[in-house]
C-alpha cells in the first residue's frame, strides 16, 4: 500500500525538480518578489512628524489633562509637538504660515460649563497642507468629546435627582463617571505596527502556495491525457494512490516554499513574523487549504490547460481580496469582510496578529481552524469530483 | 477448468447510450481471445471494465476465479493491460518506465532489476533500455508499452490494438513476441483493425458490434457462418431498384441486400463464376460502376455480420 503511493510520489518530485518549475515557482519567485516589494515599499509607515497648536483660554481641569497625557503618551513622544499659542488668531497666524500644523482650541470656561451639565466645544483648526496633523488633532478631540459627553450627562443626571450644585462635582468624580482624566489608546490597528515586509512576504507566500501545489494537481490531468493515470489505476493499487501520491508532493514542496519565503524575508529585512510555532502552524494551515482549493480546481477541470486558468484565477483573486497583493487594512470596510472568504484573508490576519502581538498558537488558533475548516470543504467537494471524474 | 478471465452479462451506459450490453466470453489459460468491432463497437469500454478502469453497470469480471468487483487488487495483480496508447513518461528511460510501473505491482527491488533485464531483452531493446523515451521510434515506444505489462508475469494479457502506427519491422516483433508468450501459456485478450493479426495470433473471435457480442466461435466457425457462398460488393448506377429485383432472383444468388442509395451486396455461390450473369442482368436498367468479389473469410464473416468493413 505504502510502496506504490512512495512510488508516485517519488516520480512526481522528481518530474517536478528535474523540469526546474519547482525550484522556480516555490523558492524563486516568491522569495524574489516579496524582497523586492519588501525593498520597495517595506519599513513602517513615514514616521509622523506634526506640531500642534495649543490655545487654552480655559486655564481648567480638561485642558490641564489633555496636555498632560499628550505630553506622556509613549507613541506620541518624538513625533508630536505641541505649542503653546495665547490665541485662537494666534493659532490661525501660526497654521497659515505653516509653522503648526493643526491646532486645538479650548474656549474659556470650558471645564465650568463642563461640570455644570451644559457640555462645551473644542474648536480644532486644520490646513490642507499638513493633512496628518490635522488627522491626529482630530482624533484626539474626538476622545475629549466622548469624555465630555459623559461627564455631561453624569451631571445632568446627578442635578435631576436633586443633588444640590455644589455637590454634583464631587459626586461624579467620586463615582468615577466621566472623570476629567484622558488616556490616549496605543495603535488602534489590530495586532500593532507591522513592518510592509512581513506583509509582503506573508502575501507572496500565501499567493505562490496555490502554485506549488496546483501544479501536482494539475499534472494528474497531463497524466490522464498521456494515458499513464489509467495504466496506474489497472495496476494493483487503491484508487486514490495517483491523487495522495501528488498531494503529498505538492504539499510538502508548498510547505517549503512558504518557509523558505518566510525564512528569506526575516534574515533578508530582519523582520520577526512572530512566533515560529505559530507562524509555521498557520502556513502549514495554509498551504493545506490552497491544496484542497488547487484539487478541487483540478478535479472539475477537462484539461490540464484549462486548470492552469482556473488556478491562475483564483489564486490572483483569493491573493487580491485576502490580503496578498494589498495589507488588508488599505483596503475599504466591505473588501475587508470580504477577504475573510478567503484562506489568504485569514492566514493574513493571522499574521498580522502574530507579528503586531508577540502572542503564540492560542492568538492564530481560529485563523488555523478556519483554514482546516476550508480544506476540509474544499477536499471533500474534490473528492466527489474525482470520483466522478478522473476516477469515474 | 476455471477461466482466465472470464465476464458475464457486462453493461454500461454513458448518458443516453447504451455502450455495452450484456457482453459475455471466458478465455482458457493459454488460450488467445480476439475481440473484434468497428470503431465506437464497445472494445474499449469492455477492456476498460475488465481492467477495472470502468465499473460496469450491470454484470462481473472474475481473473482466476477472483471477482475483480470484491477484490480488485488481487484481481488486478494478475492482468498485463497494455492501453492503445503510449501510456509512458516520455522524459524517463525506458529502464525508469519499467522501474516504475515494476514498483506499483509490488515487485521486490532485486526481483525487479532481474525482471526488467528479461523483459528488455523480450522486446529487443536491451541495448536502447537507457535512453530516454521520447527519442524512441514509434514501434519502440509500442515495443516498452507492452513490455511494462509484462514484468509481474500475468495470467492474462490484454492488449488493445498494440499495433497502431508502428513500423512492419516492429509490428512483426510485438507479434511474434505475443505469439511466443501464448505458447508460453499466457492467456491473451487482443483488439485490432487488423484482422490478418487477429488471424495469426488467435485461437478464437468474439465480434462486437454496437456494444454487443454479435458472433463468436474459431476462425472456422465464424467463417462458416456464411458458408462458401462469395461476397459481392456492386455499385450501380441508373434504375438501381430494377436491376436490384433482377438480382435477387438470379439463380446462385443467396441473398441480396441493398446497403446504399446506388449500393448492393450479394452472396452468391462461386461468386466469380456468377459475375457475366449479374453484368447481363442488370444490363440495360443499370451500369455497374465498380465490382469487388470477397471470398470468404473472416472479413466476409465481419462485413456480413456487421454490414461494415473492420477498417470503415
Amino acid at each position: 500500500m505504502l510502496r506504490p503511493l512512495m512510488s508516485v510520489a517519488a516520480l512526481e518530485l522528481r518530474t517536478r525538480l528535474r523540469d526546474g518549475t519547482a525550484l522556480v515557482v516555490a523558492l524563486i519567485v516568491p522569495i524574489a518578489l516579496a524582497t523586492l516589494f519588501g525593498l520597495a515599499l517595506g519599513g513602517d509607515d513615514p514616521p509622523l512628524r506634526a506640531t500642534i497648536g495649543f490655545v487654552d483660554l480655559d486655564r481648567g481641569e480638561f485642558s490641564a489633562s489633555v496636555r498632560r497625557e499628550v505630553m506622556s503618551n509613549e507613541q506620541l513622544k518624538g513625533t508630536l509637538t505641541l505649542r503653546e499659542l495665547p490665541s485662537r488668531q494666534e493659532a490661525q497666524r501660526s497654521l497659515d504660515a505653516g509653522d503648526i500644523g493643526s491646532a486645538i482650541v479650548f474656549p474659556q470656561g470650558f471645564t465650568k460649563s463642563v461640570g455644570a451639565g451644559s457640555g462645551g466645544q473644542v474648536a480644532v483648526l486644520t490646513s490642507a497642507e499638513s493633512p496628518l496633523a490635522g488627522v491626529v488633532a482630530n482624533a484626539i478631540v474626538d476622545r475629549i468629546s466622548s469624555v465630555v459627553d459623559a461627564r455631561t450627562l453624569a451631571v445632568r443626571a446627578a442635578l435631576a435627582y436633586g443633588v444640590a450644585g455644589d455637590r454634583v462635582k464631587e459626586l461624579v468624580e467620586r463615582n468615577g463617571a466621566a472623570g476629567p482624566g484622558l488616556s490616549l489608546a496605543d495603535d488602534p490597528m489590530e495586532g500593532g505596527k507591522i513592518d510592509l515586509s512581513v506583509y509582503y512576504g506573508s502575501g507572496m507566500a500565501a499567493l505562490f502556495a496555490f502554485f506549488v501545489v496546483g501544479a501536482s494537481f494539475r499534472s494528474l490531468l497531463t497524466e490522464r491525457r498521456q494515458g499513464t493515470l489509467n495504466r496506474m489505476r489497472a495496476g494493483p493499487i487503491p484508487q486514490w494512490t495517483p491523487i495522495a501520491g501528488k498531494a503529498l508532493v505538492g504539499f510538502g514542496l508548498g510547505v517549503v516554499s512558504v518557509v523558505a519565503t518566510w525564512a528569506s524575508s526575516s534574515l533578508i529585512f530582519g523582520t520577526s513574523w512572530g512566533d515560529p510555532v505559530a507562524v509555521f502552524a498557520l502556513l502549514v494551515a495554509h498551504v493545506l487549504a490552497a491544496a484542497a482549493i488547487t484539487m478541487l480546481v483540478a478535479s472539475r477541470a477537462k484539461t490540464d490547460a484549462q486548470a492552469d486558468g482556473v488556478t491562475m484565477v483564483v489564486s490572483f483573486v483569493m491573493a487580491f481580496f485576502g490580503g496578498s497583493l494589498v495589507p488588508l487594512y488599505n483596503l475599504p470596510g466591505f473588501l475587508q469582510k470580504v477577504a475573510l472568504l478567503t484562506p489568504n484573508g485569514w492566514t493574513s490576519t493571522g499574521l498580522i496578529r502574530l507579528a503586531g502581538s508577540g502572542g503564540g498558537l492560542t492568538t492564530v488558533i481560529v485563523p488555523i481552524g478556519v483554514l482546516c475548516a476550508i480544506a476540509l470543504v474544499a477536499g471533500g467537494l474534490a473528492a466527489a469530483g474525482f470520483r466522478k471524474g478522473l476516477l469515474g | 477448468m476455471t477461466a482466465t478471465l472470464a465476464c458475464t452479462g457486462l453493461s454500461k451506459r454513458f448518458g443516453d447510450v447504451l455502450a455495452v450490453q450484456d457482453v459475455g466470453f471466458a478465455i482458457a489459460p493459454g488460450e488467445a481471445y480476439g475481440l473484434l468491432g468497428p470503431n465506437g463497437a464497445g472494445k474499449t469500454t469492455t477492456i476498460s471494465m475488465l481492467v477495472g478502469l470502468l465499473k460496469p453497470a450491470t454484470g462481473n469480471v472474475t481473473v482466476c476465479g477472483t471477482d475483480l468487483a470484491a477484490e480488485p487488487l488481487a484481481a488486478k495483480a494478475k492482468i498485463g493491460y497494455v492501453p492503445q496508447e503510449i501510456a509512458l513518461y516520455p522524459e524517463l528511460t525506458g529502464r525508469e518506465n519499467l522501474r516504475f510501473f515494476g514498483r506499483l505491482f509490488g515487485l521486490p527491488r532485486r526481483e525487479l532489476a532481474a525482471r526488467i533485464d528479461e523483459v528488455l531483452d523480450l522486446v529487443g531493446l536491451s541495448d536502447r533500455a537507457d535512453g530516454k523515451l521520447g527519442t524512441y521510434s514509434g514501434g519502440m515506444k509500442r515495443r516498452i508499452n507492452i513490455g511494462a505489462a509484462l514484468l509481474h508475469r500475468p495470467e492474462v494479457l490484454i492488449l488493445d490494438e498494440p499495433t497502431v502506427g508502428v513500423d512492419p519491422q516492429s509490428r512483426k516483433a510485438i507479434l511474434d513476441g505475443v505469439e511466443r508468450l501464448v505458447a508460453d501459456g499466457m492467456a491473451l485478450l487482443y483488439t485490432s483493425h487488423y484482422m490478418e493479426e487477429v488471424e495469426r495470433v488467435c485461437d478464437r473471435v468474439g465480434i462486437i458490434d454496437h456494444g454487443r457480442i454479435v458472433a463468436e466461435g474459431t476462425r472456422h466457425e465464424l467463417v462458416a457462418m456464411v458458408g462458401s457462398a462469395d461476397t459481392i460488393e456492386l455499385m450501380l448506377d441508373g434504375d438501381v431498384d430494377g436491376a436490384f429485383d433482377k438480382l435477387q432472383a438470379l439463380e446462385g444468388v443467396v441473398e441480396a441486400v441493398r446497403t446504399g442509395t446506388g449500393s448492393v451486396r450479394l452472396l452468391a455461390e462461386g461468386g466469380r463464376y456468377v459475375l457475366p450473369a449479374i453484368i447481363t442482368a442488370v444490363d440495360g436498367r443499370a451500369t455497374v460502376t465498380a465490382v469487388e468479389v470477397i471470398e470468404p473469410d473472416l472479413e466476409a464473416t465481419f462485413l456480413h455480420l456487421t454490414g461494415s468493413k473492420l477498417r470503415d
